[in-house]
């Protein structure tokens, strides 16, 4: 049995690229990061959304393909969060206001924290923008969207309340 | 050891997810993309003192250009450019020796009044790493009518610092020379055009980008011009273009240097030299302020000379195939306001054969012209 | 020329530090693009095209002209 899935393992790793940082089957690397615009620097981690099935977004007001996504990542914030689906968007824009500009256009009600070093994109082994990942109840990464196209937001939806349906350990 | 479903569950889930790692997605626009530009385009009179005649009134063109942009499904874009000009004016019919012994220009009596459509159409793809295009431009005038076809892609390196493109293009042209104004060269002809095109944009920081470009070109059918008097020129020509660009970003102004060159050079004997400067001058968020330089240098045809000389087996005395320089100055303003963008455009074109590197006769008829073009953009947020 | 054309590039590639996805927000901007306006490139170069004996030299030749 140990064989059995040891292989499954392997042939998963082969699949993938050599980039290191996150990885499907492999766990989320940590994330804890000021909320923008939240007083004295709080903080929220992906550790504290054990439980849930989070999307965590790697975004910036630069990326154009953001303004797709955000407004259908809000649509199912709105209609999955109940079930136990979370946001967690990470912008990595090298000047605060600029995220904030964005979000007075796209305002969003799921949280949005921020990452200006470069030091999460960089452990996530981030190969474009935006790129987000599927993180199940585990905290293991199931997904890895890479870009986003109008009609990305239903292939995600499908991913999502499959992840949903899944009992939990 | 004892099976662990939970486990195998686990992992047979994470392999039926599709894990999509794209290295780097080019995607279409967002949204749909409108523009139109009306611009007005005026020559300098021919000086008295270069033409036998007096002053002359040259040529005067209107033209509108709108330009319409859209995402197509999820990776697919079409963009639609149509182009209206109205042209009216005389042109340089030859040029002649006066009694003083300057070369003078004399212009073509009657006033010519044409109007030109251009309607190109292009449908791109969208892959991971790239994009190709399809493009179709047909244009049409009273005298002229244009169909080309060209094919373009390009193609991102895997940790997308380096795009690599190449296009290729070919066209028809079919001449129809308006009869009654003066005696033309030729009653009907055509000439084909086809090129090919490569280059290569490289990242090289945060700021600043570079690209090279090799562009050749071949001409083949009338190439003579069918309104000059004594034009005849070979039906073949062939040329090369060398160009290179680079942009760059300085933080503290808020502003980008954009700086292009182009050598060029064909087996008619004209070589070129192109210089274009601009400064992108950021103020505040909404608007722009474009200042721009622009030096051209050619030399003269190997067939050029102001008093053509009909003995010879090729001959032009076309201003555009002599030895001049050529310095614009121009200034562009652009003004954002919600998804609506305005903008300006003001240009001087001068030229004068000192001006150049090349050596050569001054031709009587070169131009000088102002250009000054309106905008409005607008994207479907 | 050509030689150093190709010494120039080969230089870059190799010496140029990768600049990460997340850092290419300045790369992003308008004035960053190679054209930011089309319209107006494509009237500039019709035009120099027409009134000087040089054309093209950036992506593939367009349609043509009556020039006079």
């Amino acid at each position: 049995m140990l064989k059995q899935w040891a292989l499954v393992w392997w042939l998963a790793l082969f699949a993938l690229p050599a980039a290191a940082g996150a990885q499907v089957g492999e766990p989320a690397p940590p994330v804890s990061l000021p909320l923008l615009s939240a007083p004295a620097g709080q903080e929220l981690s992906l550790a504290s959304l054990r439980g849930k099935i989070v999307y965590l977004d790697f975004w910036a007001s630069w990326c154009g393909p953001c303004r797709l996504s955000f407004p259908q990542l809000e649509q199912m914030r709105r209609e999955l969060g109940p079930r136990g689906f979370e946001i967690l968007a990470v912008n990595v824009d090298e000047q605060e206001r600029d995220a904030l500009r964005f979000l007075e256009e796209l305002p969003v009600t799921y949280p949005v924290v921020r990452d200006g070093t470069g030091d999460t994109p960089g452990n996530y082994g981030i190969l474009g923008m935006p790129t987000g990942y599927l993180i199940d109840r585990e905290g293991i990464v199931r997904l890895v969207h890479q870009g986003y196209r109008k009609s990305d937001g239903e292939a995600l939806r499908t991913a999502i309340v499959e992840l949903l349906g899944e009992s939990p350990r | 050891m004892e099976k662990n479903p939970a486990l195998l569950a686990l992992t047979s889930s994470a392999l039926l997810l599709p894990a999509y790692q794209g290295v780097r997605a080019d995607a279409p626009p967002e949204f749909v993309e409108l523009g139109m530009r009306y611009s007005k385009y005026e020559e300098d009179d021919t000086k008295g003192s270069k033409t036998f005649g007096g002053n002359s009134q040259r040529f005067d063109i209107d033209a509108a250009q709108f330009h319409l942009l859209a995402p197509v499904a999820d990776n697919w874009a079409v963009a639609v450019d149509v182009q209206w000009e109205d042209m009216s004016g005389a042109s340089p019919w030859f040029v002649g020796q006066s009694i003083d012994g300057d070369p003078k220009v004399i212009m073509s009596g009657a006033s010519i009044e044409d109007t030109r459509t251009e309607v190109s159409v292009t449908t791109r793809y969208y892959y991971d790493r790239g994009n190709a295009g399809l493009n179709y431009v047909h244009s049409d005038e009273d005298d002229y009518e244009s169909n080309a076809i060209a094919l373009d892609g390009s193609f991102n390196s895997a940790d997308g610092m380096t795009t690599y493109s190449a296009a290729i293009s070919t066209s028809r042209d079919d001449i129809d020379p308006t009869q009654g104004a003066v005696p033309t060269n030729t009653l009907h002809d055509n000439k084909d055009i086809s090129s090919a095109w490569v280059g290569v944009s490289q990242i090289i920081s945060k700021n600043a980008i570079v690209r090279f470009g090799l562009a050749y070109t071949y001409r083949d059918g009338f190439l003579t011009d069918p309104y000059k008097l004594r034009d005849r020129r070979p039906d073949e020509r062939k040329e090369w273009a060398v160009s290179g660009g680079y942009r760059q970003y300085f933080m503290w102004p808020d502003g980008a240097l954009h700086a292009d060159y182009r050598y060029f050079d064909d087996d008619w004997g004209v070589a070129s030299h192109t210089v274009n400067l601009a400064w992108h001058q950021n103020l505040g968020r909404s608007t722009q302020v474009i200042p721009f330089l622009r030096y051209y240098s050619q030399g003269e045809a190997d067939f050029f000379a102001n008093i053509a000389d009909t003995e010879k087996r090729y001959y032009a005395d076309d201003y555009r195939l002599s030895s001049f320089g050529a310095i614009t100055a121009g200034l562009r303003v652009r003004y954002e306001i919600g998804n609506w963008a305005i903008s300006a455009v003001g240009e001087r074109y001068e030229t004068d054969e000192s001006w150049g590197v090349f050596s050569g006769d001054e031709s009587p008829a070169l131009l000088n012209y102002w250009r000054y073009s309106f905008g409005l953009d607008y994207v479907f947020r | 020329m050509k030689h150093l054309t190709c010494l120039f590039i080969l230089l870059c590639l190799s010496a140029c530090e990768t600049v990460q996805p997340w850092e290419r927000g300045t790369l992003a901007r308008r004035e960053m693009q190679w054209e930011p306006d089309r319209m107006e490139i494509s009237l500039q170069a019709q035009i120099n095209a027409s009134k000087e004996a040089s054309s093209g030299g950036q992506g593939a030749a367009g349609g043509g002209c009556g020039c006079n």
